[in-house]
């Protein structure tokens, strides 16, 4: 299978071949993966790759059975300043 | 800043919407808010035959969820999105939405699930949807998907959508499996798909489904049975289910214009030679569904990973509560099971949050608990199943201490 | 090509009626029902690419259709980044698809970068 034409991340265009070769390269974490290939940085926050990006990154992760292995960031949805400055 | 409310409901979904209607009949001050533009979330799409032959439509069940909502004195705003959630000091919740900002005592989350994927070259072409999308489409919007579709992946959960796009007159040329990769694991292991589809045998949400499904278990010897599947399927309403065949590409231009199917054997991988174009002018993927716990994950809940339940779900207990003070949860957030289960729990919901806030009809401590009761007796009758262990990892959750 | 309605369905009976709204799409004029999403019109019409990816140019159309996605978010009445499947349409909309934007910074290797920079 074509790993390089498989993209993961729709919103930011990261192909499987880019995220796992991340991995095997840097040996690295849920958080790293994704600051090194963008994947689940996109305008959608990660809503559709997330559960991907953990199937590829829980192997490596051990067990942090509290918490989930990519953090959520406020706001979940995209609001622009002008929403977000007069919600406040 | 608004802080007239009780309790704030997120998602108006079967679980948010049953939440709202038994917290406001208890006497509290309900807002209810839903981004979408039709009040009733993933119910709305649902269409099935009862096993007495009767048609489960989620968009009549959906409106009389609404009517208990509103004749209780729930208020209810859709189009509204939820994006953020913090504890204020003073023991209450600040919710930051997309009208404005409120402040509240009690927030019930009942965001409901997001669909998982599993991706192959050529998903992002327009055209290339999730099964879900096809149903919102196909049911609550009724618009045609498209002329000739395929799906690719195979579980009880795409069975019946594509049941309903079959009742629609959607033409589907095929339903094949995933392509096997590092995302695909299981779905693409005709070996396992089988296992998974048989057993729902009984408990098939149509008549024709439950026979298909019949007609595999009655011709096997499980490994006879993947040996001697016809390379064209078995058709189903029609549909030909290619258990021995998978999705290698979507193709196509500017949108789908085909998928490129190879044969596989039992085990998945695919056979040399065997590759062709199927014609379609839409896919399907049917990945799964996950709990979407975003606004327990920025509120700031502990997690547990509990696959049966499909990933990480916020700690709870029976009563649905977090282990944040004020904070609930009900429906599919809490892990994936069907609509009557989540209307179930919402009242659950809606009944302890009425409890805690000592509401002018308050219920008392009995009535809780049969609503907890009726929780597991919808689950223990639930048509789909959507994982054997359902019941025995909800119990083990609940065995979490809640301080 | 187009796709059209579900007239009639066997057991939600036949389409329950509506007055017909106009709206436009990058300057063609389509018909809606009221009370439909912009992207159910938009399919409705035929019309399947809302956008083209901001860096790389390719089509992309309705995913989710419940606003998960963001992969349906088009522009309406000046405002970017609106969900085509959460937003009705109302008569006179003037809906924009999303293009290719400038990335100038992208194709900067280290090799090329100015040692005064």
């Amino acid at each position: 299978m074509k790993e390089t034409s498989i993209i993961v991340c729709r919103c930011e265009e990261v192909t499987l071949e880019q995220i796992r070769e991340a991995i095997r390269q840097h040996g690295c974490s849920a958080r790293e993966t994704k600051l090194r290939t963008r994947a689940g940085m996109g305008i959608c926050g990660g809503r559709t790759c997330r559960p991907l990006l953990e199937r590829l990154m829980v192997p490596l992760e051990g067990d942090h059975a509290s918490e989930l292995p990519l953090k959520i960031q406020p706001p979940v949805r995209p609001v622009s300043f002008a929403q977000w400055g007069r919600s406040l | 800043m608004n802080a007239i409310y009780d309790l704030i409901v997120v998602g108006a979904g079967p679980a948010g919407l049953a939440a709202a209607g038994s917290a406001a009949q208890a006497g509290l001050k309900v807002l209810l808010l839903d981004e979408f533009m039709k009040l009733g979330g993933r119910l709305l799409g649902q269409l099935h035959q009862e096993p007495g032959g009767a048609w489960w439509n989620g968009i009549r069940e959906a409106e009389l969820l609404v009517l208990g909502a509103q004749e209780a004195g729930a208020d209810i705003a859709t189009g509204v999105s939820v994006t953020g959630l913090e504890r204020t000091d003073n023991n209450g919740w600040t919710l930051w939405t997309t009208q404005g900002c409120y402040r509240t005592p009690f927030v019930l989350l009942a965001t409901g699930a997001a669909e998982s994927a599993n991706p192959l070259p050529g998903w992002t072409l327009p055209g290339v949807m999730s099964i879900g999308a096809a149903q919102v489409m196909t049911n609550v919007q009724r618009v045609r998907v498209g002329n000739r579709g395929v799906v690719i992946g195979m579980s009880v959960l795409a069975m019946a959508i594509m049941s309903e796009l079959r009742l629609a007159g959607i033409e589907l040329a095929a339903i094949v499996l995933p392509p096997g990769n590092a995302l695909s694991g299981k779905d693409s292991n005709p070996e396992a798909v089988l296992d998974s589809l048989l057993r729902f045998a009984n408990l098939a949400p149509n008549a024709m489904l439950k026979y298909g499904a019949k007609f595999l278990q009655n011709s096997m010897l499980r490994n006879l049975a993947l040996n001697l599947y016809p390379k064209q399927g078995i058709r189903m309403l029609d549909v030909p289910l290619q258990l021995r065949r998978c999705a290698i590409e979507i193709v196509g231009r500017d949108a789908v214009e085909g998928v490129l199917v190879a044969d596989i054997t039992p085990r998945g991988e695919p056979i040399a030679g065997s590759e062709r174009v199927v014609e379609a002018d839409f896919v399907c993927i049917a990945g799964g569904l996950y709990p979407l716990v975003e606004l327990a994950a920025v509120a700031g809940c502990p997690f547990r990973y509990v696959p049966e339940l499909g990933g990480h779900v916020p700690v709870h207990g029976e009563n649905m509560q977090t282990l944040l003070p004020g904070l609930y949860v009900a429906g599919n957030i809490t892990g994936v099971e069907s609509a009557k289960v989540a209307i179930a729990q919402g009242r659950v919901a809606g009944l302890s949050i009425a409890f805690s806030a000592a509401a002018e009809k308050a219920p008392g401590e009995a009535e809780i608990k049969d609503a907890m009761e009726q929780v597991k007796l919808t689950r223990h009758e639930a048509l789909i199943q959507f994982h054997p262990d359902i019941a025995r990892s909800r119990a083990k959750l609940y065995q979490i201490e809640i301080v | 090509m187009s796709y059209g309605r579900i007239e009639h369905h066997p057991v939600l009976g036949p389409l329950p009626p509506a007055a017909t709204l106009s709206f436009s799409f990058d300057g063609n004029n389509y018909k809606a029902r009221e009370g439909e999403s912009v992207a159910a019109a938009l399919l409705a019409n035929g019309v399947r690419t809302l956008r083209l990816h901001e860096e790389h140019g390719s089509p992309r159309g309705i995913y989710c259709n419940i606003g998960h996605c963001m992969e349906c978010r088009v522009t309406i009445s000046g405002i970017t980044g609106v969900r085509s499947c959460l937003t009705q349409v109302k008569n006179g909309m003037d809906v924009r698809s999303g293009t290719v934007l400038p990335s100038p910074f992208r194709q900067t290797t280290e090799a090329e970068r100015s040692p005064s920079l």
